[in-house]
């Protein structure tokens, strides 16, 4: 008897443990409606910004939106490994028809993006939900910078959030005990003899180029030489990149490397050596402004990209806009509205102090409530905010091919920096494999 | 008598249901869906997914790539193995019958990575191993040796992801075969010692067959961590990378669902490395567990 008990109790929590486990799919989908029905809509705004990256600010913009309106709960969602990987976890959300209400994407997606995502145009939100501020992209934008958000289909996919370019960062005390100009380099040749310099005069390593999961930092030197990435013909594109000047821009880099003036690690390692102080010289978006400043202890300063002699400065924009991916019109609505708040002189402000982005909005630099006092007295961002007219796309490269081609820039990058092979035979072949995927 | 021997036999099966469910929707469901997958092109988000018969097999085999990352899954297994099955073993006999002092400590001391998460230990190490400014490089400085650029560096790389996932796993393996090195009767060993076996032979002919039934557990999930427990430090620390170089075929099938969109591609990457799973577990049933000892 007693076993027989033993036994149906046994059975009997195997049922329940079943049943709740089923069960749990079931209880999600009730406290979604629930917050729906609920007086406070909840929306997710998707962000890459770790802390060191603006993470702390836009937990405070936030939190602020939050405690100043009554019907709207906004929550704050990190996704590592910057826009590519918001932009993996959007895809992975989408599959399950999951869709978040605002989103950063960065520039190289913005294609990719508007083809393969369901999103609402800016204005078309603001006719729907905010009519009596019809003209607010017109009054508060430039037109180019609203350009870089639109696609090649010509739709505004969202508006410009984060506006970011690359800075060389150099560290004055290292190149006064080389004896080098304090000013910095203005060009790459300048680049290439500073480096070895400080090599030879101080035993720490010259120069570090930005190595993430992109091509941003490169492009900047490539397209400066007035090599261009890509040629776009209507609906066609062709890969162009290795040019004899655009296979001069990669050699020089792989040169500094393969002579030990310049650092070929990752990411982490090539910013944290200049941080603590021995490698003098990084290439690096101005977005890392803030924390670089708080990290270093020697005098720090900027200086704009360099240049290629006689050659125009050509740098791509980096950072994202923000697309609004909210489905049904309630979501649509309280997106918008926090959008809105994003983009009003305190907010973009406050970004700006957070990251070091240059801010999109034409009036923040001069406005009292805005940047005025800060720019005054951060010089670091004056590079910055000088070079913003020498602005270009980021590349994207078209189609469903598009991650794979990028993913082809970075393989490439890696064999020519570590000297498996030469810029000339890596980038003639990879921007042939890039030619195939694009014609297929 | 027969009628409940049928009773005790549906009982069983019915017991057996809560995880067969389980087996199926987490396990079997998904097995099966990958192999469908790898026959079409597919980016997740397209509604159609196109048939593409064994084109992504043979454009996985046709690859050079794949051929690279192979070689590395076998290295990172053959590394792994040394150090988390052949180093432990060596140790928890050393610690069981030559030095017997100081065991509760060793075992806390080595298990305590075992619990802290493996991305927090990536980031650590990324640290510690800083080529340039790391605490290890600036020691190393001192004797004269320059740190090599280990996440750029061909083979280096694999090296160091290796300790940074022994770092983790080795505790927990040692725990496990110090339990069965520890079961071997001690009358046993006394009585070669008394014979003067020297302990090389002790450890080779009775402790090694003798707790071969724990031996064989360990060895076959310093395999499996071979392959899963490096993700973790590749995702974090080389994302496969200096051109894959660090990657492995896990890291492989993720790379092209979750970095490319290419289901189909992973799918069939996972349906290889599935396949040589089971053919070793195969060849493990086969010739090896034939040898191992196993107390009842």
């Amino acid at each position: 008897m007693k076993k027989n008990f033993k036994k149906i109790i046994a059975l009997a929590l195997s049922l329940v443990s079943m049943v709740t486990a089923l069960a749990g799919c079931q209880t999600k989908e009730d406290s979604q409606t629930a917050s729906s029905q609920g007086e406070k809509t909840v929306i997710e705004y998707w962000h890459p910004n770790a802390e060191v990256q603006g993470g702390l600010t836009v937990d405070e913009l936030v939190k602020n939106f939050n405690e100043t309106n009554d019907h709207i709960e906004v929550v704050a969602k990190y996704n590592p490994d910057m826009y590519k990987g918001l932009m993996q976890n959007l895809q992975a959300e989408a599959a399950t028809g999951n869709y978040p209400a605002l989103v950063q994407i960065g520039w190289a997606f913005l294609d990719y993006f508007s083809n393969n995502f369901e999103y609402v145009e800016p204005q078309e939100a603001i006719d729907r939900f905010d009519a009596e501020d019809s003209t607010f992209l017109e009054d508060k934008f430039l037109p180019s910078v609203l350009d870089l958000a639109v696609n090649s289909k010509g739709s505004q996919v969202g508006i410009p959030y984060s506006l970011s370019t690359p800075v060389l960062y150099i560290n004055k005390d290292l190149f006064r005990e080389a004896g080098l100009d304090e000013n910095g380099p203005t060009t790459w040749t300048e680049v290439a003899e500073f480096a070895r310099t400080i090599k030879e005069k101080t035993g720490k390593y010259g120069f570090y180029m930005q190595e993430p999961a992109d091509f941003w930092a490169q492009q900047a030197v490539v397209e400066s030489n007035g090599a261009t990435m890509i040629k776009k013909d209507g609906e066609k594109a062709e890969a162009t990149f290795a040019s004899p000047e655009g296979i001069e821009a990669m050699q020089l880099l792989a040169d500094m490397i393969a002579d030990g003036s310049a650092l070929h690690v990752s990411n982490d390692e090539g910013c944290q050596s200049f941080i603590d102080g021995n490698c003098a010289m990084l290439y690096t978006t101005i977005a890392r402004r803030a924390s670089i400043q708080e990290g270093v202890q020697f005098e720090a300063a900027t200086v704009k990209s360099p240049l290629w002699e006689g050659k125009d400065r050509k740098i791509p924009a980096g950072g994202c806009f923000l697309a609004i991916t909210a489905q049904d019109d309630e979501q649509i609505a309280a997106a918008w509205e926090f959008e809105k708040y994003l983009y009003s002189v305190e907010a973009m402000a406050e970004w700006t102090k957070g990251t070091g982005y240059v801010p999109p909005r034409n009036d923040v630099a001069e406005a009292e409530n805005g940047l005025k006092t800060f720019l005054a007295e951060n010089d670091m961002m004056t590079a910055a905010v000088e070079q913003i007219g020498d602005v270009v796309p980021w590349t994207a490269f078209p189609g469903d091919a598009g991650l794979e081609a990028e993913q082809e820039l970075l393989d490439m990058r890696d064999q020519i920096l570590g000297g498996q092979v030469s810029a000339q035979e890596g980038m003639t072949k990879t921007q042939d494999s890039i030619n195939e995927l694009l014609a297929n | 008598m027969l009628k409940t021997e049928k009773k005790q036999a549906v009982l069983g099966y019915i017991f057996l249901i809560p995880s067969l469910v389980m087996f199926t929707v987490f396990m079997f469901y998904p097995m099966f869906y990958t192999l469908y997958l790898s026959f079409f092109k597919w980016n997740m988000i397209k509604p159609v997914k196109e048939f593409v018969g064994l084109a992504n097999y043979v454009s996985v085999l046709s690859d050079p790539n794949t051929w690279k990352i192979f070689g590395n899954t076998l290295l990172y297994i053959v590394i792994l193995l040394v150090f988390n099955f052949i180093v432990p073993y060596v140790l928890s006999f050393i610690l069981s019958n030559i030095v017997k002092k100081g065991h509760g400590f060793y075992k806390s001391a080595f298990f305590l990575p075992s619990v802290i998460s493996l991305v927090v230990g990536s980031m650590l190490y990324v640290w510690i191993l800083n080529p340039i400014s790391g605490p290890v490089a600036i020691i190393a400085k001192h004797f004269g040796i320059t740190m090599p650029f280990w996440s750029k560096t061909q083979g280096w790389v694999i090296a160091v992801l290796c300790i940074i996932t022994t770092w983790k796993s080795f505790g927990y393996n040692f725990i496990i075969i110090l339990a069965g090195v520890s079961g071997v009767s001690q009358e046993v060993i006394e009585a070669a010692r008394l014979d003067n076996i020297p302990m090389w032979k002790i450890f080779k002919d009775i402790v090694l067959p003798m707790s071969s039934a724990t031996g064989i557990y360990v060895f076959i999930t310093t395999i499996v961590q071979g392959m899963q427990y490096v993700f973790t430090p590749i995702k974090v620390i080389t994302q496969g990378g200096p051109n894959y170089a660090s990657s492995n075929m896990i890291y492989m099938s993720y790379h092209e669902a979750f970095t490319l969109y290419s289901t189909g591609t992973s799918s069939a990457v996972s349906v290889m490395t599935m396949a040589l799973f089971i053919i070793l577990l195969i060849l493990e049933f086969k010739f090896v567990e034939k040898g191992v000892y196993y107390e009842n």
